[in-house]
């Protein structure tokens, strides 16, 4: 039935042996991610976390409980990518909800249907289309990605299907099992350990709002010349960072440093969003101040590959402190700044299908 | 403030592309705009942007392009972009009749978003799939015709139509104004680049945000 219903899709181009980086995208682009450590240092790296963690993950809420600001200086660093799927299901508490719902997954899955079927069935081909274990047509990479979306929007039919969850769930399922990708949205999305996320995703995308507001608000604090030059071009926050929360950057960055930055969105939480978020403005301010409206869309949309370096990055959005503020902005956003946004987010929306 | 002359126009009109998600909007605006088409296109998060500069009527114009995301949860953030748009391309996929039925709703959409004398144009893409149609061209039209929309048929991938599409909506907006501009008793057309005083129709622009009519903030 599931098959009949794929055979829907648009025709999509055929898997061509094209040469791939060391993620498993195609290279068409200058996107050549450095190979890492050297193999030495690597190894090094990896018998080190491989102790942190224990066989399996047995060691890992001990050792986090004991020394909390080793594991967070060492994530920030970089999970080793042998570990990164384990230690992704660790930290962001979704492991224990597997455990905790047996035979759930299976259940939405198969015997399950959705209202969302069409509108995921329509998106399949349009995620990650140059990786290459999505790219082929029915192939198990986009039945993963079918079910583990399928699976979610009847898990919340109040959330459902939403453009951008894909990606999520898409980058997920690069380095963990359906079941397992499944469970992590799930922590993400109903705020396992961190806030939840679905308010990114439900009617009237209430937190993308949000966090634009704050971010919007945070920019202009930290960089008022910058800020003062965008209101004078008149661009905000939902030109260019919309994505940046609603698929955590991996719609558009460079896997590499997306997987670097999930790495920490996972242990510490949204605001490493925010704190890359104003780092690459901060990396650019310069140039940025200089632009016109026009120049700044696309500049805001394509940052040069230095500053696209991780390693460049992330220690640049470390140091920027965000946590109280944010805090603040939220109680002020929730006390009156929804009133004075100018779009309409009320609860309108109808179904179309 | 002087603009280089690459960046020279007589006009700039702001229009928004609608209709339902994977109709193919942003393969219009690319062929449009930079004369692509991707097969593996990413389905688009919130809003895209892109220009084109080209001649309408003897007239300099510079078309300001905002493309958005077609699910309907993202009208949230898209339907500030309507206002101060001069032009709608609503776009719907001749093979999928759903997305033809949907255009009544995004014109109720527009009318409860965008501007009253917006000027909307009625798009039917992906006229290659000749085997997969499902919309009459002679419906459409039909349609488009009683609701007072231009209407066009036309296929991104093998770039059939996509300029005359834009370039009729461009025109008429360009009529449109140029006729306000005779209503309102101003013998010279309302802008002038060499005078440095553009006034800015629709959209944000920077170099003149005090006088714009709207904004997307």
């Amino acid at each position: 039935m599931e098959k009949k219903r794929l055979d829907d899709y648009e025709p999509g181009p055929l898997p061509s042996p094209r040469k791939m980086d060391r993620f498993g995208f195609l290279k068409q682009e200058n996107n050549n991610p450095p190979d890492g450590l050297t193999k030495g240092r690597e190894e090094r790296r990896v018998r080190k976390w491989r102790k942190m963690i224990g066989v399996g993950g047995s060691d890992w809420k001990h050792y986090v409980r004991r020394k909390p600001h080793v594991v967070k200086r060492r994530i920030r660093k970089g999970i080793p990518d042998c570990l990164r799927g384990l230690v992704w299901q660790l930290i962001s508490g979704s492991r224990d909800l597997l455990l905790m719902n047996p035979g759930v997954y299976e259940q939405l899955v198969i015997y399950e249907t959705s209202a969302s079927e069409l509108d995921i069935i329509r998106d399949i081909s349009r995620t990650f289309p140059s990786h290459v274990f999505f790219q082929q047509r029915h192939g198990p990479g986009q039945r993963s990605l079918y079910n583990v979306l399928k699976a979610y929007s009847v898990y919340d039919r109040d959330v459902g299907y939403v453009q951008g969850m894909g990606f999520l769930a898409g980058l997920l399922l690069l380095y963990m099992s359906e079941e397992d990708a499944f469970w992590l949205l799930v922590a993400l999305l109903k705020g396992a350990v961190h806030a939840p996320m679905e308010g990114l995703y439900q009617v009237g995308l209430p937190l993308v709002q949000q966090y634009l507001s704050s971010f919007d608000r945070l920019m202009k604090e930290q960089m008022p010349k910058l800020g003062e030059h965008f209101t004078q071009e008149m661009i905000n926050p939902s030109m260019y960072a919309s994505q940046w929360f609603i698929t955590v950057f991996s719609y558009s960055f460079p896997f590499h440093l997306a997987l670097r930055i999930w790495d920490v969105f996972l242990y510490e939480g949204v605001k490493i969003v925010f704190k890359v978020g104003l780092a690459l403005l901060k990396y650019c301010h310069d140039d940025l101040v200089k632009l016109p409206f026009e120049k700044l869309i696309h500049a805001l949309r394509n940052f040069p590959e230095d500053a696209m370096d991780p390693d460049t990055l992330l220690p640049m959005a470390y140091v920027i402190k965000v946590s109280r503020r944010l805090e603040e902005l939220k109680q002020e956003y929730n006390k009156d700044g929804k009133l004075s946004l100018p779009t309409e987010i009320k609860g309108t929306e109808k179904q179309m299908q | 403030m002087a603009r280089r002359a690459d960046e020279e126009y007589d006009y700039l009109f702001k229009i928004v592309l609608i209709g339902d998600s994977g109709v193919g909007k942003s393969n219009l605006l690319s062929r449009f705009t930079r004369n692509e088409f991707c097969l593996e296109s990413k389905s688009t998060i919130g809003v895209e942007f892109a220009t084109r500069t080209l001649q309408v009527e003897g007239r300099t114009v510079k078309a300001q392009i905002w493309d958005t995301a077609g699910q309907e949860r993202y009208r949230a953030i898209t339907s500030a972009y309507y206002r101060g748009a001069l032009g709608a391309l609503l776009v719907y996929d001749v093979t999928k009749p759903t997305t033809f039925e949907n255009v009544s709703r995004w014109l109720k959409e527009l009318r409860d978003h965008a501007d009253s004398n917006i000027v909307i144009m009625l798009i039917g893409n992906k006229t290659d799939l000749k085997h997969l149609r499902a919309v009459a061209a002679e419906d459409a039209q039909g349609y488009a015709e009683k609701e007072g929309l231009a209407f066009v048929e036309t296929s991104a991938l093998e770039a059939t139509n996509v300029d005359k599409a834009f370039q009729t909506i461009l025109s008429e907006i360009y009529r449109i104004i140029s006729k306000k501009t005779l209503s309102s008793g101003e013998s010279a057309p309302p802008v002038s680049v060499k005078d440095g005083k553009t006034i800015v129709v629709g959209g944000p622009e920077p170099s003149t945000g005090k006088t714009t009519c709207c904004s997307s903030s």
